[in-house]
């Protein structure tokens, strides 16, 4: 069996059985069985929408503790730009970055800064690779991994770039054991992120041999801590570089928009992102150059472990975006060797790994998926989910592959 | 035995209806996905039958997009009830359109339909009767 490395998981203890996180599943992943979800981890994308909807915290995400920190000798916190919208209005990304270096992190940087360095970098990606079109952005680890797994004909269509965080790890890595005399193994370098994929794209990155990053700490567990930090911070020191270009990052919209495009289109949430990939794949949308795809709602704003509601934060990055300015502070001459040298580039292609289909065996494939049509049309299209799966049609595809029965559709033993 | 019809689905297509337009599209992509066909077999099914099926939604009053599979290939066969097409040949060509207004403004009607359809077939059959209807057939072999 092979095994399927998620950052999220059930706890069963808290789970009631109810059909929530089962309904909102994007890519059907989600079964209850014996009254508890169960995730079937070769369809999961980490999305973490639902973590989103359970209401009883039976869904965990994995996230790095506090105290695994204790392990490394030197420790680097990388924040997400999507922190710096959730302290209100007065409180500005810098007395953050310093809030964060006085709860113990060694080290600080402003991972908004690797992103407008990143800004143009794509404009000269697009130059270069103009087509297929339109390109898509890697910034998001579960639309990369939504395009991997139902849109496998359109990975070549993502761009071929490393994305922010992980540059900035690798930079800090090698500057760190260089100029500190720190072991690798020694420097634990982490992301402060609302995202629930974050921990994924660590144990399992896309087009990387191996993350750059030690742990993923969710803005939600950091809270309350770094509160009271950035209460009463009164160190004199700039840590942060970025301008607006950078800062945009967190939210839907400002990727695009720090970038020197002819053409582009920003989507957020998962169901206008699916509807959006469906007119990609047939051929539509070739006049545009860019497609930012982040599955929150709002973008990394919105992401399930921060704790500002999305539109707040999105008006706070929107101000921070006005307040720092559009006008990109990076020095595009040392983009442009940068990017000649292969520092933006991944290792690796990108790899689609699409839906497993019904059979190995194409036509027996086909028996059963004309089976299914006709499981399909008798099951009634209540899509109640008290089967367990989450509409008439996983009911359908779970009984031709025998994982479920025809009697688990509670209307139609009724009707015995 | 390549005749042979392993599985068939035949979807209406409502003249006009541009909400859910493009449906029947993305459900057959959804069955060659299931039964594991190659990505770019999907790809040029994903645009031949979206195009096919834009063109009855746009100028047809009714239609339906018919779905074999073989063990050779896709086989669509899409028609419509509708006015037709004056000039199949013309029709043929990159750009031409007839597409009104409105239509270009919902981003339709760049006058790359008909093509995009027979670049992406492997066998691209056209017939139109005036005030009639209009009848495509295409096929998309696995080893195209």
């Amino acid at each position: 069996m092979t095994e399927h490395l998620h950052s999220i998981r059930i706890d069963e203890t808290k789970c009631v059985g109810c059909v929530l996180c089962m309904k909102a599943c994007p890519t059907k992943a989600i079964r209850v069985r014996g009254g508890k979800a169960r995730i079937m981890g070769e369809r999961c994308v980490d999305c973490g929408e639902c973590f989103r909807v359970c209401p009883h915290e039976a869904v965990v995400p994995l996230t790095t503790s506090f105290s695994d920190l204790e392990r490394f000798k030197y420790t680097v916190a990388i924040p997400s730009p999507s922190l710096y919208t959730q302290f209100g209005w007065e409180v500005m990304p810098n007395q953050i970055l310093l809030g964060l270096r006085k709860i113990g992190f060694d080290h600080v940087y402003d991972e908004a800064w690797m992103c407008e360095m990143v800004s143009a970098s794509i404009a000269e990606y697009i130059r270069e690779n103009p087509t297929p079109k339109p390109k898509i952005s890697i910034a998001c680890p579960s639309v990369v991994r939504l395009v991997a797994f139902l849109y496998p004909d359109l990975v070549k269509h993502v761009v071929h770039l490393n994305t922010p965080i992980e540059l900035a790890a690798k930079t800090l890595r090698q500057k760190i054991s260089r100029e500190m005399n720190f072991a690798s193994e020694e420097i634990g370098i982490i992301h402060i992120t609302s995202c629930p994929a974050r921990m994924i794209s660590i144990k399992k990155p896309i087009g990387l041999t191996e993350s750059c990053l030690d742990g993923a700490i969710s803005v939600k567990d950091i809270y309350g801590r770094l509160f009271e930090a950035i209460k009463d911070v009164h160190e004199d020191v700039i840590l942060q570089q970025s301008s607006g270009v950078g800062l945009g990052w967190a939210m839907s919209g400002g990727e695009v928009s720090g970038i020197n495009l002819d053409s582009w289109l920003a989507v957020s949430g998962v169901e206008d992102i699916i509807q959006i990939l469906d007119d990609v794949e047939a051929g539509k949308l070739q006049d545009i150059e860019y497609l930012e795809c982040l599955l929150c709602p709002a973008g990394c704003v919105g992401g399930p472990l921060n704790v500002v509601n999305r539109h707040l934060a999105k008006t706070q990055a929107k101000n921070l975006v006005k307040m720092f300015g559009e006008k990109s502070r990076v020095s595009r001459k040392m983009i442009h060797r940068l990017y000649k040298e292969g520092f933006f580039s991944l290792e690796k292609q990108v790899e689609a790994y699409p839906i497993p289909p019904l059979d190995k065996e194409q036509s027996r494939a086909i028996q059963k998926r004309k089976r299914m049509e006709k499981l399909i049309s008798s099951l009634g299209g209540r899509e109640c989910g008290a089967c367990g799966a989450p509409d008439c049609k996983t009911l359908a595809r779970d009984i031709v592959l025998g994982e479920a029965r025809l009697e688990d559709c509670v209307f139609l033993k009724k009707a015995v | 035995m390549t005749d042979e019809v392993l599985f068939r689905k035949v979807f209406a297509i409502r003249g006009g209806d541009f909400k859910r337009a493009g449906e029947a599209s993305v459900e057959v992509r959804n069955i060659l996905k299931e039964v594991g066909f190659d990505p770019e077999v999907i790809r040029r099914v994903a645009i031949a039958s979206y195009e096919a099926e834009m063109n009855v939604v746009m100028y047809g009053v009714r239609g339906k997009m018919d779905v074999k599979l073989k063990s050779d290939g896709i086989y669509l066969v899409v028609e419509d009830e509708g006015p037709g097409i004056p000039d199949v040949e013309l029709a043929m060509q990159e750009g031409y359109s007839t597409a009104t207004e409105e239509m270009r403004e919902m981003g339709f009607g760049a006058g790359m339909g008909l093509p995009n359809m027979k670049r992406n077939s492997d066998v691209f059959r056209i017939r139109s009767r005036m005030n009639k209807g209009t009848r495509v057939k295409m096929v998309i072999k696995k080893n195209g």
